[in-house]
């Protein structure tokens, strides 16, 4: 009987999973770690938006060729005066932006106009500062005059900042790019994933791929099961450089192992006393072991530095033997300065993982020369806010991404406070020199100089690691902007072997795409309607039952509880250290741009406005705007909501299948050898932490077996049975300690009704044990069973927190989680009011449930 | 009998097992094998053998020294928050059962208030706006055992109230709180002594989640839930490395049930 079940299920399974169908061949997922806050590389720093639009959406008059030159893109050739002050672009004529709208030299100098225009937020601005007007000359012909020479502008013009937009379009690029490149964007599901597809109007050669996602997974474990279990077809910054030995050695994967423009540091605030001391820097430079911190902290991939700049440069000078490692020079070095006994010194790092494991490793390191370093793990917004805007540091790790930014040493005011005009005196003679031989001797001047003052700890030049299928061609990663360039890419997967393959059905099926963000899951859009009216009927239902007062009380405390949980999240969220803009604007922001910013979000008001404001809104339904992706929080709370109320459900059942018939067989055998046996098993489920059983669910069914992905939603327009999948593996591991708990519950309650008297006289009738336990004793044991299943399902719908986390699942508390880092205020406080909301009315109803099997309560509940 | 029989033993494994836990963490205050923050690279990711019981881990520490230094850690933060918890919740149970009316329903309808909110989520609230850290994740956890101990003491002393001895004292002229305090509490102990029981077991695990999410204590002082996580992305090249914590995590939280589940019997057992 059992396995006839058993098996029908697995063939309904199977049904289930080929119905969801096969996709077209042609469209792949790239897999990355950090999911950008706009879309708009002239408007935004990150350099998770260049990673995913760069070549791909939008094309700028020039490239980055591969070793950093720039080539011809939309400005098919050029021409420069003399003098080095003006400078011709003949564009390539015939191209269009993805709206229609023509790219001309009109559009070209709006785009530089808009770029430089004094009220612009784009993040590379100063690099065109000599700009002094931007001309059209005919309809293909762009004219830029310099106020004095600048060595690098057609570089400089091959940034993400300066690609070309068009004027229609322009202001919607932060969530609906528009550019001229082969792909036009399709889709942004936020938390999860960004989709291109192929421009089929594109002015050059078409591309291969029909489509292309990339999906955003943070963390490094998540890497390596998603491309294990073919989740993702490659991955951009592959961030776990401890198991990319394993996939070099696989003939399934691709790798590429380079290095980046990424120099990572030790920083050293000049600002407080001992670290302002040259001594004391140098002392610091030879207590680093560079090849113990590489070998431990990146598993030997990256390269070691000795001053501020890429070893891939032409330029480069080797100087990591100026200070090599010696921790008896350093003390030396120490007690010269006047610190014999050493120091100590906070370490405050930021959550990328090489910054998080460096510093364990430097802080023992630096220990060995008397210097006592205590770490503080800081998140971005935090770090952004206490290290580079307020310098409130001793040292930290981080690295600097941009390429050639070896001038924010010129800056006084960075944030680790270097100053020396002889530094300056270089920087600024470089820029005004054009003959290369002269260039690159002032580039190893200054190399030189940063080593000598021993300005920071040089530490390594970030690698660039990525994984890709074998079957994937023409994929590059190989660019020094370290961006995904699709144009050649293509996928060699023939269309049988891909549908047999066991991920296949996960992939979503082109058919039910095509409608974009509009076609949401249809149930959630009447949730609103659905839930009001639920309300009503039980209202009117109450109130006859129990009279109008009775409900009005209970409705009473329900908006007193959660009118104070609102005052309680805003002034634990306003107490959050960490400027919301701050975040958002990055490292390059200037003052104006932010108070700016600060206005359009509504962080200027009053507090207590501000908190009326919220409540105001939230009764009608407005949950105000998510200061990081600019759409309403009721949008992305249904979004989450649909990943997250499954889930929850999913568990619930789960708990339910597994806790009733363990309860019922050991209330039967109570008190014999298998009721022991039952309830030794339940013990063991309630010291499960969740998230561990998570992890060797995961290492179990999706690393070794391969039998469901190790994590990530594919979104239930992929078919049901791949959203059910999805969430196995998440719902058991919520379920099994939770299903502990009820199981143990059902004995005790049935136990306790099993002691009554009707229960005897059942069995004086000539009930069997299984009659009695189910027709008479279940019914009357559910009450407390039914308390503890509402309680439990609040804790599931919020609890799944660190879940989802293990699990890559877009949900509510990986929502918060994320908003919580980001400082995106207004998201933080709305989810959790939601939640509390939810908690409240869960337990509500469950109490209002016994009342109306045992009206007897009533009278008690109201006293 | 059979059952009670059975049921000693696994009071006695429980409290074996807590107490092996408690050697454990305060053993590790004097002594562990290696130094838990000493760094070795060289060593990093050994098996485990005669010199390292539980090998090392990616940074060559060893394991076992780590799981030992990282008991004191949980059984500190799990105590601290259970005694927030007793400290100022059971106080309010007594007023709250010794005033009744409008006091006794301020007090429980700020316990709901607290059990609204979904307790990891504000965990990770508190700890993330106030900084990760041992201290903040013993206050984010405590504050959620305030309303359990306040609910269990006024539960118990609502009967306790009912009891002639309890009368005997009033009609004698004792105040409310003489009464609360010498008659009442001494006599719900046990209860607390079980709640206790069951709150420190509940605060191991959930002092592991926030550490595994990085608001725990932080390095170098060794956590479970941290080693954990820095087991996650390792879970091919050292597999053990992600069970040991575990291990420890499940045995412990175990152990400290069983003790909890045996001393209620004890209690429940008529005299």
């Amino acid at each position: 009987m059992m396995r006839s079940l058993t098996s029908r299920g697995a063939l309904l399974f199977a049904a289930l999973l080929m119905a969801s169908g096969a996709p077209a061949a042609g469209r792949i997922i790239i897999g990355m770690q950090l999911e950008p806050p706009v879309l708009d590389p002239t408007a935004n720093p990150a350099a998770a938006i260049s990673e995913i639009v760069y070549g791909n959406v939008f094309e700028g008059l020039v490239q980055f060729a591969a070793d950093g030159s720039a080539l011809p893109k939309l400005a098919a050739a050029w021409d420069i005066s003399d003098d080095g002050l003006t400078y011709v672009f003949h564009l390539r004529p015939k191209v269009r932006f993805h709206d229609g709208s023509p790219f001309d030299a009109s559009a070209a100098k709006f785009s530089l106009d808009r770029a430089l225009a004094p009220d612009s937020v784009n993040p590379q601005r100063s690099r065109l500062a000599k700009i002094r007007s931007v001309e059209i000359v005919d309809p293909y012909t762009l004219r830029i005059r310099l106020e004095r020479r600048s060595g690098g502008l057609l570089e400089s013009l091959a940034w993400g900042a300066f690609v070309m937009v068009s004027p229609s379009s322009a202001a919607a690029n932060a969530t609906h790019p528009v550019g001229t490149g082969p792909f036009r964007f399709t889709r942004w599901r936020r938390g999860d994933s960004v989709t291109l597809a192929r421009n089929p109007d594109y002015w050059g050669d078409r591309a291969l791929l029909d489509e292309a996602t990339f999906k955003f997974i943070s963390d490094p474990t998540a890497a390596y099961a998603a491309l294990m279990a073919a989740d993702v077809d490659a991955f951009s910054n592959y961030p776990a450089p401890e198991s990319f030995p394993q996939f070099a050695a696989d003939r399934r994967f691709e790798v590429f192992a380079g290095t980046t423009e990424m120099e990572t540091v030790l920083a050293l605030n000049h600002r407080v006393a001992p670290l302002g001391n040259i001594l004391v820097r140098r002392a610091i430079s030879f207590a680093l072991d560079r090849r113990a911190i590489i070998d431990g902290a990146m598993y030997g991939f990256a390269t070691p530095i000795g001053s501020h700049f890429p070893p891939r440069n032409p330029a480069y000078v080797d100087l990591t033997g100026v200070y090599p490692h010696d921790a008896a020079r350093a003390k030396a070095l120490l007690a010269q300065a006047g610190y014999p006994n050493g120091f100590s010194a906070t370490l405050k790092l930021p959550p990328p993982s090489y910054a998080r494991r460096s510093g364990e490793i430097i802080a023992a390191q630096l220990a060995e020369a008397g210097i006592h370093v205590s770490i503080e793990n800081l998140e971005w917004a935090q770090w952004l806010d206490q290290v580079f805007a307020r310098h409130d540091f001793d040292m930290s790790i981080v690295g600097h991404a941009e390429p050639m930014d070896y001038d924010i040493y010129a800056r006084d005011d960075y944030y680790f406070g270097y100053s020396s005009a002889e530094f300056k005196a270089l920087v600024a003679e470089l820029d005004d020199t054009l003959d290369p031989a002269r260039r690159r001797d002032l580039l190893q001047k200054i190399q030189r100089k940063l080593a000598d003052d021993a300005v920071n700890g040089f530490l390594f030049q970030y690698p660039r690691l990525d994984v890709w299928n074998a079957r994937l061609r023409g994929i590059g990663f190989d660019n020094v902007l370290g961006v995904v360039d699709l144009s050649h890419a293509s996928d060699d997967r023939s269309g049988a072997a891909y549908a047999s393959g066991a991920t296949g059905a996960e992939r979503p099926a082109s058919g039910s795409e095509t409608s974009g963000p509009g076609a949401r899951w249809q149930p959630l859009r009447f949730l609103g309607e659905i839930s009001s009216a639920a309300a009503l009927i039980l209202c009117v239902l109450i109130s006859r039952r129990f009279g109008g007062a009775y409900l009005a009380g209970r409705v009473a405390v329900l908006a007193a509880t959660a009118l104070a949980a609102t005052a309680v999240v805003f002034v634990i969220v306003q107490l959050a250290p960490g400027d919301p803009v701050r975040y958002m604007m990055g490292m390059q922001a200037d003052a104006d741009a932010m108070t700016a910013m600060r206005h359009q979000l509504g962080l200027d008001i009053a507090p207590l406005q501000r908190y009326v404001h919220w409540v105001g809104g939230m009764l009608h339904g407005d949950f105000g705007r998510s200061f990081t992706y600019g759409i309403p929080v009721s949008e992305l709370l249904a979004e989450r909501l649909q990943v997250s109320l499954p889930l929850a459900s999913y568990a619930l059942l789960l708990t339910i299948a597994l806790a009733f018939p363990i309860g019922l067989l050991s209330a039967a055998r109570r008190g014999r050898a298998s009721d022991a046996l039952l309830m030794g098993a339940t013990q063991l489920g309630l010291a499960l932490p969740n998230f561990w059983l998570g992890m060797l669910l995961a290492m179990l069914f999706a690393i070794r077996l391969h039998w469901v992905s190790a994590g990530g939603f594919p979104g239930w327009h992929a078919g049901f049975a791949a959203g059910v999948k999805a969430l196995t593996l998440p719902a058991l591991a919520l379920a099994m300690p939770q299903a502990a708990i009820l199981a143990r519950v059902l004995r005790g309650s049935l136990v306790d009704t099993l002691h009554e008297d009707y229960i005897r006289t059942a069995r004086a009738k000539g009930a069997g044990e299984w009659q009695v336990l189910r027709r008479h004793a279940l019914p009357n044991a559910l009450i407390p069973v039914l308390t503890i299943m509402g309680m439990q399902f609040s804790f599931l719908l919020a609890g799944g927190v660190i879940i989802e986390n293990v699990f890559f699942l877009p949900g509510l508390g990986r929502l918060v989680f994320q908003a919580i880092g980001q400082r995106d205020l207004i998201v933080v406080q709305s989810v959790v009011v939601v939640l509390v909301i939810a908690v409240v009315t869960v337990a509500f109803l469950v109490d209002l449930s016994y009342v109306l099997v045992n009206p007897r309560l009533r009278a008690a509940r109201g006293a | 009998m059979r059952v009670s029989g059975s049921r000693e033993i696994g009071f006695y494994i429980g409290a074996a097992v807590t107490a092996g836990f408690a050697v454990m963490a305060a053993v590790s205050a004097f002594w562990t094998p290696y130094d838990p923050a000493l760094l070795s690279i060289a060593d990093k990711l050994q098996p485990p053998s005669l010199h390292h019981w539980c090998g090392t881990d990616q940074l060559g520490r060893d394991v076992l020294s780590m799981i030992m230094a990282g008991a004191r850690n949980s059984v500190g933060v799990a105590l601290l928050s259970v005694v927030i918890g007793v400290f100022i919740g059971v106080p309010l149970g007594l007023l709250a059962a010794a005033r009744r009316g409008a006091v006794d329903e301020l007090v429980m309808r700020g316990n709901d208030l607290i059990f609204a909110f979904p307790s990891l989520l504000l965990a990770i609230l508190i700890t993330a706006v106030f900084g990760p850290g041992a201290v903040n994740a013993i206050i984010a956890i405590g504050i959620f055992n305030i309303p359990v101990f306040a609910r269990v003491t006024r539960g118990g002393a609502l009967q306790l109230w009912t009891r002639d001895y309890i009368l005997a004292a009033r009609v004698a002229g004792k105040g409310a709180a003489r009464i609360s305090f010498e008659h009442v509490l001494p006599n719900l102990i046990g209860l607390l002594a079980v709640q206790g029981a069951i709150q420190f077991s509940l605060g191991i695990i959930a002092e592991a989640g926030l550490s595994y999410v990085g608001l725990g204590a932080q390095p170098p002082v060794p956590s479970w839930g941290r080693m954990l996580n820095d087991a996650q992305t390792l879970t091919v090249l050292a597999p053990s490395l992600a069970l040991y914590p575990g291990i420890a995590i499940l045995l412990f939280v175990l152990g400290l049930n069983l003790l909890g589940d045996g001393l209620r019997r004890r209690r429940e057992r008529p005299q």
